[in-house]
């Protein structure tokens, strides 16, 4: 599969300084031996050779030359603190606030310090996402966006922000934004989702099913499955991309997609039919934590031998909160979370310092990688712009579509056409290239996950489900 | 048979959620004519009110549960004194209350969120276990949730037709101004129907955040399908909304089972609709007449 098909610049190359056009075909080397410092020879290397650099947080501090005192820069942040996604909007703030502290103290952004506002988006509805971006755009005078997701406006949120021209990163994880950006791409130059697009966790489950079988993780009785989503287009996307990728890696799809209404709280009937179709694996992909865990309870009143797979919301220990055992040997996804190497650990293990052993650093991660990652290309572009300074925001928005940031997610490497997160192994084979799509497996009743794919960075092992009768003689939890 | 087990246990089960929402609110809509939007936001105080008490000082379940009552009796205190003391003699009183109760219970949903945040939490009132019918587990919060909605509403059916101040309630419902003509303290029997429907709200409260995970929005749906439920047993009518919940309880869960989830609530309206058209005043319920 051709990594960036149909990759262009021509969006970008017009906003590039004669400066920064004799930096990009000026060696490192020959820079230094100018005496340019390490500040200008970064920035040259963002523009500069395949027109891509690999960065880490450690970049910033490279790029400041001093204190973060300077004019704030105003930066906000739209979330659900008081809808249904409200545990992940607590978790976002969290990621947030630790990188603005972090960043601030490595100097800010060129000496400029970062000043957060933020707004309340409730149940995500596009009137109560809409006027929030209003607010934050017209009143606060926000040079910038940094979001977790608010999946209810469909996009409706883009308008404001191409009108202003600021910068707009989010994690909404959706294949709608990917439409979007490409229907007009001079519009929503600055639009950004930093994570891969939900169509992926469909893909990738299937994948992740057959690799346990392949590798001989999980005995499945049956190559059947059972596919349940929840009523909103984001879960329907996934369910449907499983429906379809599923007979190709030799399973059949024996009951479903069924579509259950959001919110819903009874699983009586959809359970049974569920039970009826015996599958080796049923998979759930509606999306609030505290409804998922209680299908899991019903589940575990009468379980079959089945694979239990919650997309996304059993990530939060609200889950396991609710669920308590009977969560044991459920899997979960999620195309962006921290990863459990030195760099991951070492964010979590401040993270739980911060904001108590009962946080969810899996999702605090994702915006704590995004700030970093605006405040980067913000640095690298001589600085952000406020709304209506849409040359400044342009540069940043080329910096940050050039940028590889190796972060506690991994790799985030933006694609040039869809202007989001590209997911390994589900689009690249090449683990440096792309986001991991992570599978965990809860393994025990407290928010930590064990990480067991994809390779190379699963640091835990599959385990047969406590539930299971027959375990194939495989390692199962509780035994 | 599998089949109808699976039906009779999903339907039990939503019949008994909507069941202890539908009394309090049957109870103040036939008693006062006062539509309590507030109602959801009730719900929520009072499983809260016994997710504190067992998580924070801690005491037992059962102890959390009767303290939550206490609590749902002050909140039906406060709800009076903040809107219907002030607006039960306004001629719009049936439309200005609802808009008042929508405002107290944004409050109220605001204010939970300030102290307990959006996170949902587990009720400790909470029995995981069930029994096993054949091939279907029939779940003992269920039966629980039952038999305490069933025991609320005989206990509140007694004190509305055996008792001196249920006579007096009974007599406000049927005419305010002849029942203030004949001694009747009108003003005080507001107090106490909201007193009344604040205990039975929390009460309800509980046992529908044993089934739904809690949070400051719990009550939205359990209130959208008391209204619908009193609609169609009629006004007022205790033990018609009692039984039209376990009814539509079952409707909604055969619709589920035998044309999908999605198609149960779609298909719940489409039974009011037609209810509506062939007896308007709902399946129990009576023209009311008003004398010039």
């Amino acid at each position: 599969m051709k990594l960036f098909p149909g990759m262009s610049n021509y969006v970008w190359a017009k906003y590039r300084t004669p400066a920064e056009k004799q930096l990009m075909n000026t060696p490192v080397e020959e820079l230094a031996k100018k005496g340019l410092s390490r500040r200008d020879i970064l920035k040259g290397a963002a523009v500069g050779g395949a027109g891509a650099i690999v960065a880490s947080s450690a970049t910033l501090a490279e790029l400041n030359e001093g204190k973060a005192e300077g004019d704030p820069i105003p930066v906000g942040s739209a979330l659900p603190f008081t809808g249904w996604g409200a545990h992940d909007a607590i978790e976002f703030r969290n990621g947030i606030e630790m990188a603005v502290d972090e960043i601030n103290a490595l100097g800010g952004v060129l000496g400029r310090p970062i000043e957060m506002h933020w707004e309340d988006t409730k149940n995500q509805s596009a009137d109560e996402v809409v006027t929030a971006f209003n607010r934050l755009i017209d009143s606060k005078e926000v040079h910038a966006i940094i979001n977790g997701y608010n999946i209810g406006p469909n996009n409706a949120e883009y308008e404001p922000v191409a009108d202003a021209g600021i910068l707009y990163l989010h994690h909404n994880t959706l294949l709608h934004h990917h439409d979007t950006v490409m229907s007009d791409p001079e519009r929503y130059y600055s639009c950004f989702q930093t994570d891969p697009a939900e169509y992926w966790y469909g893909l990738g489950y299937i994948q992740f099913l057959s690799w346990l079988r392949d590798t001989g993780q999980w005995k499945p009785r049956n190559n059947r499955i059972a596919l349940v989503s929840g009523s909103t287009p984001y879960s329907i996307v996934i369910v449907n991309a499983m429906n379809e990728s599923a007979a190709e890696y030799g399973w059949e799809v024996a009951y479903g997609p069924e579509i259950v209404k959001t919110p819903t709280t009874e699983w009586g009937p959809t359970l049974a039919k569920v039970r009826a179709a015996d599958p080796s694996a049923f998979a759930n992909t509606h999306f609030p934590s505290q409804e998922i865990a209680q299908c899991q309870n019903q589940f575990m009143q009468d379980p079959i031998d089945s694979l239990t797979y919650y997309q996304f919301g059993a990530i939060s220990a609200v889950f396991t909160d609710i669920a308590q055992e009977n969560a044991l040997g459920t899997t979960v996804a999620t195309v962006i979370g921290q990863l459990q190497d030195e760099i991951g650990t070492t964010f979590e293990n401040k993270y739980r310092e911060l904001y108590g052993e009962n946080s969810t650093p899996l999702v605090g991660c994702e915006t704590y990688v995004s700030m970093y990652h605006w405040a980067m290309a913000a640095a690298l572009a001589g600085g952000s712009g406020e709304p209506g300074d849409y040359d400044q925001n342009r540069k940043v928005a080329y910096r940050l579509q050039k940028l590889i940031y190796r972060s506690v997610v991994g790799s985030v490497n933006m694609h040039p056409e869809w202007q989001a997160g590209i997911p390994y192994p589900d689009y690249t084979n090449d683990p440096s290239l792309g986001q991991p799509h992570l599978f965990f497996q809860i393994q025990e009743v407290s928010p930590v996950r064990a990480l067991v794919a994809p390779e190379p960075y699963n640091t835990g092992h599959f385990m047969i489900p406590s539930w299971f009768k027959d375990n194939g003689g495989l390692p199962q939890i509780g035994a | 048979m599998t089949a109808f087990l699976v039906i009779f246990e999903s339907g039990l089960s939503l019949g008994a959620m909507y069941a202890a929402a539908s009394i309090a609110l049957s109870l103040v809509w036939g008693s006062i004519g006062m539509l309590n939007m507030a109602l959801g936001a009730m719900l929520a105080i009072g499983g809260y009110a016994s997710f504190a008490l067992v998580e924070y000082l801690p005491v037992p379940w059962w102890l959390g549960f009767l303290a939550s009552l206490g609590v749902g009796f002050i909140a039906g205190a406060v709800l009076y004194y903040v809107t219907v003391k002030w607006m039960y003699r306004v001629p719009t009183f049936d439309t200005s209350i609802v808009i008042a109760t929508v405002g107290v219970a944004i409050v109220i949903e605001n204010l939970l969120v300030k102290i307990f945040t959006a996170y949902a939490k587990k009720q400790p009132f909470l029995v995981d276990d069930g029994i096993l019918m054949g091939s279907v587990t029939m779940r003992y919060q269920s039966l629980i949730n039952l038999g305490i909605a069933l025991v609320i509403m005989l206990i509140l059916s007694w004190y509305l037709n055996r008792t001196r101040a249920g006579t007096a309630i009974l007599a406000v419902a049927q005419d305010r101004d002849a029942a203030q003509l004949m001694g009747v303290p009108v003003e005080r029997i507001f107090l106490l129907v909201m007193v009344i429907a604040g205990v039975i709200a929390a009460a309800s409260g509980v046992l529908l955040t044993a089934v739904i995970p809690m949070s400051p929005y719990v009550g939205h749906e359990p209130l959208l399908k008391a209204f619908i439920i009193c609609v169609i047993a009629g006004l007022g009518n205790l033990p018609a909304a009692f039984v039209a919940s376990f009814v539509l309880g079952w409707f909604e869960s055969a619709v589920s089972y035998g044309a999908g989830a999605r198609y149960g609530f779609p298909a719940m309206l489409v039974l009011v609709i037609i209810v509506l058209l062939w007896k308007p005043y709902g399946v129990f319920g009576r023209r009311r007449v008003t004398r010039v």
